[in-house]
């Protein structure tokens, strides 16, 4: 044996050893995954049916397993468009539960809770459930529900009162937003496309209620679903005595023009500017119902892509990119119209990106066929999820349900896997090229618009909306075709008095005061062109803050520190010395955009944003029609500007209303003494 | 009135002993390495539910490095050493399973949900993740990411986000529930790979774990297999840290307002509580049902349908191993100011300190909490996870079996008594939540 194979069989050996011993401590082979076992045999109940005199359809699922019963009713029928009274079937649901005419809300949530049971009505049906021991009394007051609403104007009046809240609250909150903007634009005039505002909530009469209940709360064609601890027998008896003494009638049925899908996708922006986080959707309205033959092929295309924490769209946008904590798609099923969509919520720096990439991800399931994997998982985490969904009792009475609703095939929950286990990746790229469509499409972002804006637009038309979805329209003014931003801000130099006399002032000398949490904040502000500032901040009449600017040096000093600013720091407090910053817009280095008209109080006014040299961008608002400033809006917080008044011939806004995150209310400033070319001390602008 | 009364409790006994709590069956056994299993045969289904319930919550951070139990939730779905990246959902999930996790300031929770013919496998990941899972550098700068964006979703961008950190904040000023589970991003990104490792080691071992098993189970099969997976991860060898610093209690109100993207201003109030194992904890349940269990609870009843100054309240628990907060808070009806509201919430509190709860109310409050001990038991996963709670913290799963005798014994006079002990105004935080002004809502 050579040396060198001595070391070959050496290192075997070891190696060998190595191996055996963790073998040896393992006794396991753990590259190995366990197989399967045999795979269980999926059970579906049938619910025992019987239908009453009346036309309600009674399924009962027995399961005595804990002590409970619970009682559904569902009363399917067309929706119902409101239009100016919009809110109307969610206020009957909501008055139904507020008094019946032997029981005020008060002693109906008493006995409610005094069997710990839950029980409502609602304008389309009913629900209650309770311990086995409680039923008799949750019946009772379950059908008090559903016959005998007294419709209270007083409460009314309260759940009007908390709806109006409720609106309130959705005001700051971006997913709201976001499903306000999705539902108008997804299905526009249809009821499906109907909000709540203020204004309609505020339409609605008791005589309105009482009507809607009247015509639409009827037991023909409804169903009543039992399940829990209840014999088929019991279920008769108890259904014969509370639910067959409700009068039969027939309801209104009504049919709805489609919604149909945008000839072209385009892109619907909410700005929220305090948003760290952009809420992206992206959907657009389908025809899709239960009944369809594309149904399961489409929980296995909407699987494969958006449907779980495997599925493409959280392994692009969440495990590769790290853009968000979750991001989904879904296609809906409804009778009448459903619709797709694909969400996440981003920071705000990669809004573009992250919309990019869900497009793409739409766009490469339509293109390319999925692969035998993702079919094979997608296949085994839908048949997982319909066994899982078994376990509870109500699931067996849905299906029951289901089949009488959609008229599907009998057989059809109990060959359920059998058909998913049919689909095949044609049908999948079949189903995709026919539901997903990401040219036409509605792209709805919630947030700080400014940051993405123009970045988005690639995506398609950029629109701006409201909170309640309605199209914001910059102002019914359009920009004349001769306006620029160079003749705005020109406008504005003449408004104030003119280039000459602004260049003519050196110096300025003003002393402002606020009030704020009963505390007097008085300021006073000396500027002398070129780069001279000098700022005194007294509150209650003690110095706290003073800034001295000279040229390129700048001094901070507050309860006795001082600190010499530099560089990039002594920049905000530069342009902060210029009396008239807008005479140097022009120039060199400053980039302005003429962006809309948009109002501030009430006065139409150019929007322009400004960049100045350095980076520093706002935006800042000019009077149509006079000229004059009316706004800035910039990092720093925002700012009003009210009453100019004339001092040597040119005009200084007298009044400002400031607001910043870090003040807790508005700040309103009043200028109490302001002149112009007055001699400053040279000492006052000494930095070191 | 005398009879009344009579009759009242008369119907109480009644229904107090007409009602058996349904039994939870299962069996216990320890491996040499410390791992505690519990499992739980219910074949009604062919699903299982797999859980391991870590001991290690935010409360065991080092507090320069907080956020770092939540964060290592995420990195233990990364992959093991047999796993790749990003495989361990896939794997679960294309054998027909859901899985997910949390984390608390006490603990660590994760489950699958299986068809019963892949227990095996179930019991195969959760054991690779806890022998050798694999953390790299991409998947933690990319989990960075996420929790990122976790933290603004959960928190920043939304409305009353910061509501739960800005309590926990000023009522505690030295035990560590101080900071939140979600911690500090600053913190997350000054981390290294060696520091996620030796937490890895220090709290992800057996001896700090409770595996359980419930729904459609072999359980002789079950236990073979939690051996064959289970009994080669070694014991831990470090030390395990845990608080012993004891929250002094408030020593006078402390008062804060917060500016944040809202309309409606909110009131909250927070008051210590005992440990989560004090005799008082089934006391304080009962409190929050009187408060906001239900319409006719007195917060609800009083505050929103009669004066109508609040749209919404709630009166919650936060119970925690080494003491939580008992949290009130009232998002206020519009044009109602947070003065108005708060001074309304006090005088619920009084009520509770000053007159014993009426009889038929306490019936009431029986009955309900009675509903909720039947039906929290319903689903595998639930049972899964109450079993392997009342063992840690109980230190008997068979604790679940006795909830609702537990409850019995509180009577009346416990409410009054805890109330009186526990919400006194000289020892509580508040907090006025009000719209911040911002130019453009």
């Amino acid at each position: 044996m050579t040396d060198k194979t001595m070391k070959k069989t050496l290192l075997y050996i070891c190696a060998g050893l190595l191996t055996f011993s963790t073998a040896f401590g393992q006794g396991l082979d753990r590259s190995v995954r366990p197989e399967s076992g045999p795979a269980p045999e999926i059970q579906i109940g049938q619910p025992a049916t019987f239908t009453l005199a009346n036309g309600l359809k009674v399924f009962v699922v027995e399961n005595d397993k804990l002590p409970r019963v619970s009682f559904s009713l569902t009363i399917p029928r067309d929706p119902v468009l409101e239009k100016d009274k919009a809110g109307l079937s969610s206020m009957v649901s909501q008055l139904m539960n507020r008094g019946t005419t032997t029981r005020t809300k008060e002693q109906l949530d008493e006995e409610k809770d005094f069997i710990g049971a839950s029980v409502s009505a609602s304008s389309s049906g009913g629900y209650g459930s309770s311990l086995k021991k409680h039923q008799d009394k949750m019946l009772e007051l379950m059908t008090d529900l559903l016959y005998n609403p007294a419709f209270p104007e007083e409460e009314l009046d309260k759940i009007k009162k908390q709806a109006l809240s409720g609106i309130a609250l959705q005001k700051n909150d971006p997913n709201a937003i976001a499903s306000n903007i999705v539902r108008r634009l997804v299905y526009g005039d249809h009821p499906y496309g109907e909000l709540d505002s203020e204004e309609t909530l505020n339409n609605i009469t008791v005589e309105d209620i009482k009507n809607y209940y009247k015509t639409y709360f009827k037991p023909s064609n409804a169903y009543l679903v039992i399940v829990g601890d209840i014999t088929k027998k019991e279920a008769e008896q108890v259904a014969k005595k509370h639910f067959s003494k409700w009068p039969k009638g027939t309801i209104p049925t009504f049919e709805y023009e489609k919604p149909k899908a945008p000839a072209k996708t385009m892109v619907a922006l909410h700005d929220r500017p305090s948003s760290v986080q952009s809420v992206i959707n992206v959907s657009y309205p389908i025809e899709l119902s239960l009944n369809s033959p594309d149904y399961i092929k489409t929980r296995v295309l909407s699987y494969i892509l958006g449907g779980g924490s495997s599925s493409r769209m959280f392994m692009n946008l969440r495990e590769d990119k790290g853009y968000t904590y979750g991001a989904y798609a879904s296609i809906g099923s409804d009778r009448l119209v459903a619709a797709v969509n694909a969400s996440a919520s981003v920071r705000t720096e990669v809004t573009d990106s992250a919309v990019y990439e869900i497009m793409y991800e739409l766009r490469r399931i339509v293109d390319e066929k999925v692969t035998q994997e993702e079919l094979d998982a997608a296949k085994a985490y839908l048949s997982g999820s319909f066994g899982r969904s078994l376990e509870s009792p109500s699931t067996i009475a849905g299906f029951a349900l289901n089949v009488e609703r959609y008229n599907l095939p009998k057989d059809f929950y109990a060959n359920y896997l059998k058909s998913l286990d049919a689909v095949t990746i044609e049908d999948v790229q079949q189903v995709a090229k026919k539901y997903i469509r990401p040219d036409n499409a509605y792209i709805v972002i919630v947030g700080n618009t400014g940051e993405f804006k123009d970045k988005v637009a690639r995506f398609g038309e950029v629109k701006m909306y409201d909170i309640y979805g309605n199209e914001e329209v910059p102002s019914d003014s359009k920009i004349d075709a001769s306006v620029t931003a160079e003749s705005v801000i020109n406008k504005y130099i003449d408004a104030i008095g003119g280039r000459a006399k602004l260049e003519a002032i050196k110096s300025v000398e003003m002393i402002t005061s606020a009030e704020i949490q009963g505390m007097t904040i008085e300021t006073t502000t000396l500027k002398e062109q070129p780069g001279k500032l000098a700022l005194s901040v007294k509150v209650g009449g003690n110095t706290v803050q003073n800034v001295v600017l000279n040229g390129d040096k700048a001094k901070i000093s507050s309860g006795g520190q001082s600190q010499m600013l530099e560089g990039a720091q002594v920049a905000p407090f530069k342009s902060g010395a210029l009396i008239f910053p807008e005479l140097d817009y022009l120039k060199e280095g400053y980039k302005l955009v003429l962006e809309d008209i948009k109002s501030v109080e009430g006065k139409d006014a150019y929007r322009v944003k400004v960049s100045v040299p350095g980076g520093v961008s706002m935006v800042e608002y000019y009077d149509v029609e006079s000229g004059l400033k009316l706004q800035t809006e910039s990092a720093q917080g925002n700012a009003i500007y009210r009453d100019y008044k004339a001092v040597e011939g040119v005009l200084f806004s007298f009044f400002q209303l400031a607001t910043n995150p870090q003040i807790p209310m508005p700040l309103e400033t009043k200028v109490t003494s302001l002149k112009v070319n007055t001699q400053i001390d040279a000492a006052t602008f000494k930095v070191d | 009135m005398r009879k009344i009364s009579l009759l009242v409790s008369l119907l109480c006994l009644l229904t107090l002993s007409t009602f058996a709590q349904k039994k939870i069956a299962f069996e216990e056994f320890t491996l040499d390495n410390g791992l505690r299993v519990i499992m739980h045969q219910d074949n009604a289904t062919p699903i299982v539910a797999v859980s391991v319930l870590y001991h290690v919550g935010s409360k065991n951070e080092n507090p320069e490095r907080t956020g770092f139990a939540h964060f290592f939730e995420h990195l233990l779905f990364e992959g093991s050493e047999n796993l790749d990246r990003g495989e361990y959902m896939k794997v679960i999930q294309s054998a027909g399973g859901t899985l997910n996790a949390f984390t608390s300031s006490d603990q660590t929770y994760y489950y699958q949900i299986m068809p019963s013919n892949e227990l095996e496998l179930a019991l195969y990941m959760e054991s690779e993740r806890m022998l050798h899972a694999k953390i790299d550098q991409t998947g933690v700068e990319t989990q960075r990411e996420v929790v990122k964006e976790e933290k603004r979703q959960s928190y920043d961008n939304r409305p009353y986000g910061s509501l739960l950190p800005e309590t926990l904040k000023r009522a505690y000023k030295v035990h560590p529930y101080q900071w939140p589970p979600i911690g500090s991003l600053e913190h997350l990104n000054a981390a290294s790979l060696e520091e996620f490792m030796a937490f890895y080691e220090t709290f992800y071992v057996p001896n700090n774990a409770i595996l359980t098993i419930a729904g459609d189970i072999d359980p002789k099969q079950t236990k073979d297999w939690v051996k064959k997976y289970f009994s080669e991860v070694p014991k831990g060898t470090k030390t395990i840290p845990r608080p012993t610093v004891v929250e002094p209690a408030i020593d006078g109100e402390i008062r804060d307002v917060i500016y944040d993207n809202i309309q409606l201003p909110a009131v909250v109030q927070a008051y210590h509580m005992p440990k989560k194992t004090d005799k008082d904890y089934y006391t304080f349940q009962m409190i929050s049902s009187i408060l906001s269990g239900g319409n006719s609870s007195r917060m609800n009843k009083e505050l929103v349908d009669n004066q109508q100054k609040a749209v919404g309240v709630a009166a919650l628990p936060l119970d925690l191993e080494d003491g939580g907060l008992f949290i009130l808070y009232g998002i206020t009806a519009q044009g109602v100011e947070a003065s108005e509201l708060e001074p309304e919430m006090d005088k619920v509190i009084d009520e509770l300190k000053n007159t014993l709860v009426p009889e038929k109310e306490f019936q009431k409050l029986q009955n309900q909490i009675e509903n909720s001990v039947v039906s929290g038991n319903s689903s595998i996963e639930g049972i899964t996870q109450a079993l392997a709670e009342a063992k840690l913290y109980r230190g008997d799963a068979d604790y679940i079996n006795n909830i609702w005798d537990e409850y019995k014994k509180v009577t009346r006079e416990d409410i009054q008594r805890v109330a009186r002990e526990y919400f006194k105004k000289d020892s509580r935080v508040v907090l006025y939540y009000l719209p911040k002004p911002s130019e453009d809502k």
